[in-house]
């Protein structure tokens, strides 16, 4: 398989300028056009087709700085599967627990817990934007000096992220007017 | 992809849900979670340190429904078994049982993490106790 930021031809690091790596994109989507291999040998016409679905999932991949992430998380050994993750600080279980908790007794009860659902709803908001913060400041550590250990940190605060992604997106299905 | 009969039935009967105080030395909890599906499943022990039976499980999960049925599933089981046995209760077990889909295994691997956590955690009190004992003494 081939990596994607070789493929792409620019340095692998979590910030990226989004221009470059689209124009990046644009240029090779050309170079490996089918077009451009009609009259070649069928080998060699594959080996573009190939090329060229290598670089779509590239492009997607490494546009989202998420993705990005997950991806050279993968690439450095990392488990990022969907089967199993283990590692999980137990802070963060019973954290996420907690929080579920106090959201399933909000839904549990009448509308006169709607302003405490906005108020969670305003609060998990805010702990997503600050992950996110925290991710920017990591992923320039981590192009500054390549670590592991940056990438534990990294792996940690996504982890993180994606529980509170959930509530953010729990809360939201309860406020919803419902159908 | 359906449920089977079986998880839906954990599903909307779960069996064992509540919680323990887990500060009681002879109760071991178990936290685990898989943060790509946004799960985290709570399972507790409450041992009898005579005999080394589980008398009582319950579970607390947030998650899917394969999620909510593997704890419920693993809660019933574990009673009346030893620590011991416990222990030998496998994923695959839940996965049978259940007729749990491929997508949907790492929900039985969770549940068997979460079965393993906790009597970990129940050891690790026993352990500390006795040596708290010994140090008295």
């Amino acid at each position: 398989m081939t990596e994607y930021f070789e493929l792409l031809g620019i340095p692998r690091s979590l910030h990226l300028s989004l221009d470059v790596l689209q124009q990046r994109y644009y240029e090779l989507s050309r170079q490996f056009h089918p077009d451009r291999f009609m009259r070649s040998p069928e080998a060699e016409r594959q080996k573009a087709l190939d090329l060229s679905s290598t670089l779509n999932d590239a492009y997607r991949t490494l546009k989202d700085p998420l993705k990005r992430a997950m991806y050279v998380l993968s690439q450095e050994g990392f488990d990022v599967g969907e089967q199993r993750s283990k590692d999980v600080p137990p802070e963060l279980l019973e954290e996420v627990f907690e929080l579920n908790m106090a959201l399933e007794e909000m839904r549990g009860g009448d509308d006169s817990a709607r302003p405490q659902l906005e108020t969670a709803e305003k609060n998990f908001t805010n702990m997503l934007t600050e992950v996110d913060r925290q991710l920017e400041v990591l992923f320039e550590q981590y192009d500054h000096a390549q670590s592991r250990d940056k990438l534990t940190e990294i792996r940690g605060a996504l982890n993180r992220r994606k529980y509170i992604q959930n509530l953010v997106d729990e809360v939201r299905k309860s406020l919803a007017p419902s159908p | 992809m359906a449920y089977s009969n079986k998880v839906l039935d954990h599903y909307n009967n779960p069996r064992n849900v509540g919680s323990m105080d887990r500060n009681d030395p002879n109760v071991g909890t178990g936290m685990v979670g898989a943060p790509e599906c946004g799960d985290v499943m709570k399972l507790q022990v409450k041992v009898n340190p005579e005999t080394g039976v589980i008398e009582d499980a319950k579970f607390k999960t947030f998650g899917c429904g394969s999620a909510i049925a593997s704890s419920s599933l693993a809660t019933e089981w574990l009673r009346g078994k030893t620590v011991d046995e416990a222990l030998e209760i496998k994923n695959t077990d839940i996965v049978n049982e259940l007729s749990l889909p491929p997508v949907k295994i790492h929900c039985s691997v969770l549940a068997e993490d979460a079965i393993k956590a906790a009597i970990t955690d129940y050891k690790n009190k026993a352990v500390t106790q006795t040596v708290a004992v010994a140090s008295t003494k």
